[in-house]
């Protein structure tokens, strides 16, 4: 049903998100995706080199999570995977749609699961890639 | 009298806006020229972090000084330091919910800053802070960036080698080697135009110009409300040169950047103390005030004994309770320093 799929993760929760999103594949032949985006944005009077600094450690960051995406879908046991990872720039839900839609995916693999205080004070990026996807999601409860 | 105190007002946000943005651009063009001059971007990059942040701190403090407002710059410092742990992490822990910590970091950065702290203490026993204390204030301080810089140096090669090999296995993709290409010719490229120097000479003109102004309407509003130096130090010039610390803090929080966050506020603590009342007290005798000594830096001491209290109880995390009781220890300290003491 599902032939490309679009699994996004900041780091947090991979381990259910790569299970629901195998649990869906099963035996077919399936292109997935990872992404990373790594969140530019900083308030106004961040210091130059400190936001050059926030980039360069997310980047690595996002490189680690990608590339242990990769091991998973990767695995001999998942031989019908192809597997890619994409790392991004700039806001991360705008970026998630945004993909999904230059890469006509069919679905989108997220976690949810932050409480209300946290989606009061941090916001919810799965809220706002709901409210704009271009295919179907799949909200992977974390907690 | 109203026009006056809305001018100073507005003085005062506009110098905080020129000293941050000064610092900013002043440490931008030295870590360019340092760079182009072959100093090793590892002793850059942790000068430029620990220094960044601070210098609108160290230019009050400075600033204050040497224009006749020691209590000022004093209040400043200390003030900061107490803001940095009680205020920042306490709004950053309760806003994103959690400061992870990692243990060998915490333990340099915490030490170095409850010993700073101490050390600060000590000296204020004696009077006056004059320049043998300022002495071991600034070597103290120039220990502290060495291990800064080993601790760097070792993190650095043990990420080169893990980039070495993940270089050789993704090779095979041609957009990687585009980037790889790229960097290098970024690396290449070491001449500094004239327009780096000239950004070198206006973020010290702006820091100097702004510092100045700061000082100037924090002592007249004081004057004008009949608060005291110290106070205007320990509270409004505190808070306000500490916004660097506070959108670093909170935003690396907020993004999962959780060594970022602790490390800024620990190295500024440390920077404040070693440097902002170090140099100043190299140049003149730094006076000492009674409640500086009997409540504010046992404040500033305790807040720092609370910190690791309130991570040793989140099992190594500073947590969003840990954050309120912060938030709620700063308001506790603000109202009996205001109201009670003063």
């Amino acid at each position: 049903m599902y032939e490309k799929i679009l699994v996004a993760t900041m780091g947090e929760y991979m381990d259910p998100i790569i299970e629901h999103t195998l649990d869906i594949i099963q035996e077919r032949e399936t292109e997935v995706i990872g992404i990373y985006v790594v969140e530019t944005s900083v308030p106004f009077l961040t210091p130059k080199k400190v936001k050059e600094m926030m980039v360069t450690e997310l980047t690595a960051k996002g490189e680690e999570i990608l590339d242990s995406m990769k091991q998973e879908f990767q695995s001999p046991k998942h031989y019908m995977i192809k597997f890619r990872g994409v790392m991004r720039e700039g806001s991360p839900a705008d970026e998630i749609v945004k993909v999904a839609e230059d890469e006509g995916v069919d679905l989108i693999v997220l976690g949810t699961g932050k409480n209300i205080v946290d989606k009061r004070l941090l916001g919810s990026v799965s809220e706002k890639v709901v409210h704009s996807a271009p295919c179907t999601i799949l909200l992977v409860r974390t907690s | 009298m109203l026009l006056m105190i809305i001018a100073l007002i507005g003085v005062l946000i506009i110098a905080l806006v020129i000293v941050i943005k000064s610092a900013d651009v002043f440490v931008d063009s030295i870590v360019e020229i340092g760079g182009a001059l072959g100093i090793s971007q590892i002793i850059l990059g942790v000068t430029a972090s620990a220094i960044g942040t601070s210098l609108p701190e160290f230019g009050s403090a400075v600033v204050a000084s040497l224009t006749g407002s020691t209590d000022l710059g004093v209040g400043t410092v200390i003030g900061s330091n107490i803001w940095n742990i009680a205020g920042i992490l306490g709004i950053s822990a309760a806003v994103a919910g959690v400061i992870q910590t990692n243990k060998a970091g915490l333990t340099r950065d915490w030490l170095m800053t409850l010993i700073t702290g101490l050390i600060l203490l000590f000296f204020m026993l004696f009077g006056d802070i004059s320049w043998p204390a300022a002495a071991v204030m600034i070597i103290a301080y120039c220990f502290y960036l060495w291990i800064l810089i080993k601790a760097q140096k070792k993190h650095s090669n043990e990420t080169s080698h893990q980039d070495e090999s993940q270089e050789k296995q993704l090779k095979e993709n041609s957009n990687l080697e585009e980037d790889l290409e790229k960097k290098s010719e970024e690396r290449g490229s070491k001449n500094v135009s004239k327009k780096t120097y000239l950004y070198v000479l206006l973020g010290l003109a702006g820091l100097i110009v702004g510092c100045r102004l700061l000082v100037y309407s924090a002592d007249e509003l004081g004057g004008m409300f009949g608060i005291s130096d110290m106070v205007m130090g320990l509270f409004v010039l505190a808070v306000g040169t500490s916004i660097p610390e506070l959108v670093v803090t909170l935003s690396s929080a907020m993004k999962g950047l959780h060594d970022l966050s602790l490390g800024t506020v620990l190295g500024s603590n440390t920077f404040n103390i070693l440097i902002g009342i170090g140099i100043p007290a190299l140049l003149l005798n730094v006076p000492v005030d009674r409640i500086s000594l009997t409540f504010d830096a046992p404040v500033m001491i305790f807040v720092t004994l609370l910190l690791m209290a309130l991570i040793k109880m989140g099992k190594g995390k500073l947590n969003r309770w840990g954050g309120i009781v912060l938030m709620i220890t700063y308001m506790a300290y603000a109202i009996i320093r205001i109201f009670i003491l003063s």
